[in-house]
């Protein structure tokens, strides 16, 4: 069955690293550009992911991620580059339309932080798998039965679209048309939807009875199936990241005290 | 017997089995808008609904994890817009409960609601992650309009999601709306939080 989760399944020092390590990695990442408030430190964290990324080979992954996000991106700069206000300095002018330096600047912050932003993420989410990153959530305490419903939803989804793909085609060898002016698109929304969700929500009494039949709602403490395996490179990598954010707070520090 | 508060805890199976359903309902919404190239995003039908049968701590739950899938699956900015998940969830959920989705009217009534809670929880988080845009093509039109008639930039972002989450919250509600309503009597009965006990005679 096809899965929706961005993870690619490969053998790297980084698809080792426990998932907290790169939450960690995340949080600081993001906040000491935050806390220094120069562009410097979110391109040198975007360099680092870039560089973890290679390592654990998940690097091309990230391209439709970016794709994405890049789409808005460019609006912004198009948009706060010509129309910010406060924009004095032209630095561009094509035709008529004038791009000035504070607005192009502004995007440009905005532009680095949501790309920080996504690659650290990726970073988590491309070398870490779903079942791992809830049985890690559920060893800090989190309700089993939270981390069931996480991980249902992986499975759930490709369910429910392999059905909706399924009842488009029926629907459509039915002489129901998709394509053309809004209104027939919109028409079409109704008949293809309500299938798949009264199919879901009726399934879902079932499971809700089948879960109960099994134990889910008992108040035993519940074991693990795996083993809690910690390596040497995941304190290492912890270490660092909290010698780095520990540096750039005394950092904030003597820059407030000058 | 007492009626439960709509803010208990008590999570039982059919609460929780109900949230992957409700997430994956989102997903498909969103998917089909996609795909149907509608100028709607329709990915909270899912929240809502979860929220008219089952209270504002479901929806509010369902709004969060539905985020985190999107995180992990689609686009990692997902992450951040939760809190506005959440809300709508919250503000669904409480609509329901006090009774204010029992028709067509209602129902629209009810969406401008939402769609008012999700513009104020998710403007601040626009203005800070994109200056204020959205990413829908008609919202941002509007915004350009708005800076260049030198508008503030909250009033700016402010309108840019309302005017895409009016017809987006309405058009999810009475979706919302009209599956629960069909919905057979044995599933909406798993959620009915009071106690009461029904007699035959």
């Amino acid at each position: 069955m096809k899965s929706i989760s961005l993870y690619q399944d490969k053998n790297t020092p980084v698809h080792k690293l426990d998932p907290l390590s790169k939450i960690l990695y995340i949080v600081v990442a993001n906040l000491i550009p935050v806390l220094l408030g120069n562009r410097i430190a979110t391109m040198a964290f975007i360099l680092i992911s870039i560089v973890i990324l290679t390592i654990g080979r998940v690097l091309k992954r990230t391209a439709p991620m970016l794709g994405f996000s890049g789409l808005v991106l460019i609006t912004v700069v198009i948009i706060q580059g010509i129309f910010r206000q406060g924009n004095a300095t032209p630095v561009l002018t094509l035709g008529s339309v004038v791009f000035y330096k504070e607005g192009l600047l502004f995007a440009l912050n905005i532009t680095l932080n949501v790309i920080n932003i996504l690659m650290s993420f990726s970073i988590l989410v491309l070398t870490t798998k779903p079942s791992d990153m809830v049985e890690t959530f559920v060893r800090l305490g989190l309700s089993p039965k939270i981390g069931y419903v996480m991980s249902s939803v992986f499975q759930i989804i490709p369910q429910m679209t392999e059905t909706m793909a399924t009842i488009t085609d029926a629907q459509r060898s039915r002489g129901m048309e998709t394509e053309g002016k809004l209104i027939t698109r919109l028409k079409a929304f109704f008949p293809l939807i309500s299938p798949v969700v009264m199919n879901s929500l009726i399934t879902t009494r079932e499971r809700a009875i089948a879960l109960e039949v099994r134990g889910f709602d008992s108040t035993q403490k519940k074991s693990f199936l795996s083993e809690l395996k910690k390596t040497r490179s995941d304190q290492i990598f912890k270490a660092a990241l909290i010698l780095v954010f520990i540096l750039s707070l005394v950092g904030r520090v003597l820059m407030w005290l000058k | 017997m007492k009626k439960n508060s709509m803010w208990s805890l008590k999570l039982n199976t059919a609460s929780l089995v109900l949230i992957p359903a409700a997430v994956g309902i989102n997903y498909i919404g969103k998917l089909f808008a996609g795909a149907l190239k509608l100028p709607l995003w329709l990915d909270s039908i899912g929240t809502i609904l979860a929220a008219c049968l089952a209270g504002p701590v479901v929806g509010a739950l369902c709004g969060a994890i539905n985020n985190i899938i999107y995180g992990f699956t689609l686009d990692p900015v997902s992450f951040i817009y939760a809190v506005s998940s959440v809300c709508i969830g919250v503000a669904a959920g409480i609509l329901a409960y006090k009774g204010k989705i029992k028709g067509v009217v209602s129902a629209i009534l009810s969406g401008l609601v939402i769609a008012l809670v999700s513009t104020l929880i998710s403007t601040p988080i626009n203005i800070g992650m994109y200056g204020g845009q959205t990413g829908n093509l008609w919202g941002d039109a509007l915004f350009t309009w708005c800076t260049a008639s030198h508008l503030p930039i909250w009033l700016a972002s402010g309108l840019d999601e309302l005017v895409v989450d009016i017809p987006d919250k309405v058009a999810a509600t009475l979706i919302a709306f009209g599956i629960f309503k069909a919905l057979p009597k044995k599933l909406t009965i798993l959620y009915k939080n009071d106690q009461e006990v029904e007699s035959l005679d």
